[in-house]
């Protein structure tokens, strides 16, 4: 549950103490967007978008188990979070790598039934400076440097890709390792090389690969 | 996740016994490959123990359809628990599997 931060006094010293006891909450921040959603408005109706939005969210989010994971949707944009102890505590699809391979299968399976569903673009990257906090009553929201970085991320996604930091594609590589599975499996196949990008507001360039599914 | 292959009449039968999911999608892609070399381009997947699917195991189902279809065979699924019946409605793919209730039922649809 998000730690709730709403006070009159902008300089109430609660205020400074609740924010210095708010603990990290390390996990993989994932944004999920529809292509050229602007445009379907103009060139569909609401019942051509609004059934192909529906399916696609069903694909990308239900079929993957990973309803519960949603922070919030701004459009046709999604964000989840998915705290690194709830992952693990999963029985199935518990780490990084699967993470990764099914959202690929997902955009590979919208791909090959563009009447039902909407092309999508996503970003991952795995979180260690990410706090649940909200300032709004019975919200849930995730704040933190690398919350902002997956926003940014999604600048350099087109269609049927992913984009995945260095960061995530490390631990992705880690749980291949130790299910001493090829550093090739599945959709690495086609992870591209180590590509960098000054964002503004990122003090480095950050490392990122992309996947096409 | 385990699979048993058994031979009937007129189909390869291949049971899902457990959880299919990326830790083990690619046993099942392996074993409709297998099929497919050894001539057997008629199948059917009972999933009647089957427990979990999320999309790299709907990957498989699809492209196996594909494969199968491209080799003229017939690809049936049976026996659909209902938390997998769930997730092949909402990702579109009743429509695109011929699926039945039962073992029996899908075998018939073999003898026509």
């Amino acid at each position: 549950m998000a730690h709730y931060i709403h006070f009159r006094d902008p300089n109430a010293p609660e205020m400074t103490e609740l924010l210095r006891s708010i603990p990290l909450c390390p996990g993989t921040c994932i944004f999920m967007d529809v292509s050229r959603s602007t445009e379907l408005k103009y060139t569909e109706t609401l019942v051509e978008w609004g059934r192909k939005l529906n399916n696609t969210f069903n694909i990308l989010l239900y079929a993957n188990h990973l309803e519960k994971f949603i922070v919030k949707g701004i459009g046709d944009e999604i964000m989840l979070y998915i705290p690194d102890e709830e992952l693990t505590s999963r029985v199935s699809d518990n780490d990084y790598y699967s993470l990764v391979e099914n959202i690929h299968s997902a955009l590979f399976l919208i791909r090959q039934r563009r009447e039902v569903f909407l092309t999508c673009k996503v970003a991952i990257h795995h979180c260690t400076e990410a706090y649940n906090i909200t300032y709004f009553e019975r919200a849930n929201d995730y704040y933190g440097r690398d919350i902002d970085l997956t926003a940014r991320l999604m600048t350099k996604c087109i269609e049927n890709r992913i984009v995945l930091s260095e960061e995530c594609f490390t631990k992705v590589k880690q749980d291949l390792a130790r299910m001493k599975r090829p550093l090739r499996e599945g959709c690495l196949a086609d992870v591209s090389r180590k590509r960098r990008a000054k964002f503004q507001g990122v003090p480095a360039p950050t490392a990122y690969r992309v996947i096409d599914a | 996740m385990e699979l048993t292959e058994q031979t009937a009449d007129s189909c390869t039968i291949l049971s899902i016994d457990g959880r299919l999911d990326t830790a083990n999608y690619g046993v099942l892609e392996a074993k409709l490959t297998d099929l497919l070399a050894r001539g057997h381009a008629r199948i059917l997947l009972d999933c009647s123990k089957l427990d979990y699917v999320s999309s790299s195991g709907l990957r498989v189902f699809l492209t196996g359809l594909k494969k199968v279809t491209a080799a003229q065979g017939k690809f049936v699924l049976c026996s659909l628990q209902e938390n997998i019946q769930e997730i092949f409605e909402i990702s579109g793919f009743s429509g695109i599997f011929e699926i039945h209730p039962g073992r029996e039922q899908a075998l018939t649809s073999f003898s026509g």
